[in-house]
């Protein structure tokens, strides 16, 4: 028969901690990313920064090594790519440039002030997440210099993930390929909204809801969801789709930030109280017949359904990178 | 003497995590990187006394728990049911690093595993991860390569030539 006494030192040790880590995870939950955890997260980042700055300066050079290595043989193949890559966006240049002026046209037409550019903070990659399930990076920037939580990030192609942690000289952001992030997003092509959900790794799951039009492979996806600024690239779709029983359409698409290789990210000073406010601004000079798409995620799922911004015909032509 | 082994053991454990933050940003081979950190946990757990070895176990967890995104406690837990699993069959295992190797693999992707099963419950999604496989395959893989340097390495830190004369004094 089984008696407590009949277990030995070590395997009550290991209960005993099994037991500490599952109080500490409930109560860590239970905090939802405030109290004593969160203090010590920050004052551990804190702490922790400078070891990780003195060990990235010490190993760099066996990391170019190896990087090196990888680089030849991907260098032939990229160089080609990249004289098509500078084809196709010297024909895109000038479509732009013609399509800037007939923005210009419109916005002067529906009484629209041009959006102003965000101030933007440059920012170096420090470190990553401790494991292959983290999809978090460490930026050398903090609310020493003005970083806040909740603020996005963006690398030249488009958004890589949001603020969720500050201390005085680090930020950590969530990717937006973790399996929590849900992003309201709009098919520029088409106008019409949906959600992009992070998997961790490989292709992020598009689903749009209410949408009786296609989307087609390479279509590009851009925010619009109150928590960032619309218009910013976020990912192309890489498989064709239609809509599917009850209108609902589910798709598989590419982020367009090198989500896995950033070095260099610039953290745009938005918040989503700003974006609130001008949401509210922007619906009182709409026609009042215009209607409006909520497109948020479905229920119970990830993190808190992502409040998207009016979303019209009129603004899909507001380009990329601006405030709503 | 036990206080300096201490030190020493917890500081490889920091520049173990420090490693696998910025080091293994960029040497990703195949888009996976070594799970260093469990990796020292089981060379550790190895040697040291049981007592020993689970606190060890927890404090690396613990240290990666608070840099990473997952709830407080999820892989202190991993960590130190990887050191007691380590400690229940170290006995039945001899220095030939042709069976160690085996032993390590299984006991990483073991742990992954179960980080991702647990990462689940607690509503990290780990298991809705398209790579889930990858990931827990991968970085197994790759601790098995760096086991041939990172056991050596960590017996040579704890002055004892060979497990089996391990009376381990700290």
């Amino acid at each position: 028969m089984w008696r407590p006494s009949n277990l030995d030192r070590t395997t009550g040790i290991f209960i005993g901690i099994v037991v500490l880590c599952l109080a500490l995870v409930t109560i860590d939950l239970r905090a939802s990313g405030e109290g004593l955890g969160s203090t010590l997260r920050d004052g551990t980042q804190a702490a922790f920064a400078p070891v990780q700055r003195a060990v990235a300066t010490v190993t760099r050079p066996v990391a170019d090594f190896f990087e090196n290595i990888s680089d030849m043989f991907s260098l032939r193949q990229e160089n080609l790519q990249l004289r098509d890559r500078v084809a196709e966006l010297e024909r895109e240049l000038q479509e732009t440039e013609s399509l800037h002026v007939r923005v210009g046209e419109l916005e002067a037409l529906l009484g629209i002030q041009p959006p102003q550019d965000l101030d933007s903070i440059a920012a170096q990659v420090l470190a990553v997440g401790v494991s292959e399930f983290d999809h978090v990076r460490v930026i050398d920037k903090g609310s020493d210099d003005g970083v806040g939580v909740d603020m996005p990030v963006v690398d030249e192609a488009g958004l890589v993930g949001r603020v969720v942690a500050v201390t005085g000289s680090v930020a950590r952001v969530r990717l937006i390929t973790d399996p929590t992030m849900a992003i309201a997003v709009r098919v520029e092509r088409t106008g019409e909204t949906g959600v992009l959900r992070g998997r961790g790794s490989g292709p992020m799951t598009l689903e749009l809801f209410g949408s009786n039009t296609a989307v087609v492979e390479g279509d590009l996806l851009v925010t619009a969801d109150a928590r960032f600024p619309a218009g910013i690239a976020v990912a192309r779709v890489t498989q064709a789709a239609r809509s599917e029983v009850q209108y609902s359409l589910r798709t598989e698409a590419q982020p367009v930030a090198g989500v896995t290789r950033v070095d260099f990210v610039l953290i745009l000073v938005f918040t989503q109280d700003e974006a609130g406010v001008t949401d509210l601004e922007d619906l009182e000079r709409l026609p009042t017949d215009v209607p409006t798409d909520p497109g948020g995620p479905a229920e119970g799922e990830g993190e808190e359904p992502p409040p998207t911004t009016t979303t019209t015909t009129t603004t899909t032509t507001v380009a990329p990178g601006s405030t709503p | 003497m036990k206080v300096r082994r201490v030190m020493l053991a917890v500081g490889i454990v920091v520049v173990a995590v420090a490693l696998q933050t910025t080091l293994f940003t960029r040497i990703r081979p195949f888009g996976a990187a070594p799970a260093l950190v469990l990796l020292v946990v089981i060379a550790y757990a190895r040697h040291l006394p049981p007592d020993y070895a689970l606190g060890l176990g927890f404090v690396a967890g613990f240290l990666q728990d608070l840099l990473a995104d997952s709830p407080l406690g999820l892989w202190a837990l991993v960590s130190t049911t990887t050191a007691f699993f380590v400690v229940r069959f170290r006995d039945r295992l001899e220095d030939d690093f042709s069976l160690l190797g085996p032993f390590v693999f299984g006991v990483t992707a073991g742990a992954l595993a179960l980080f991702s099963v647990l990462g689940t419950i607690f509503g990290q999604k780990t298991l809705a991860d398209a790579g889930i496989v990858r990931k827990i395959v991968l970085p197994s893989a790759y601790n098995l390569l760096l086991a041939a340097l990172i056991l050596p390495f960590i017996t040579w830190t704890l002055g004892i030539a060979r497990r089996r004369i391990a009376a381990f004094r700290l």
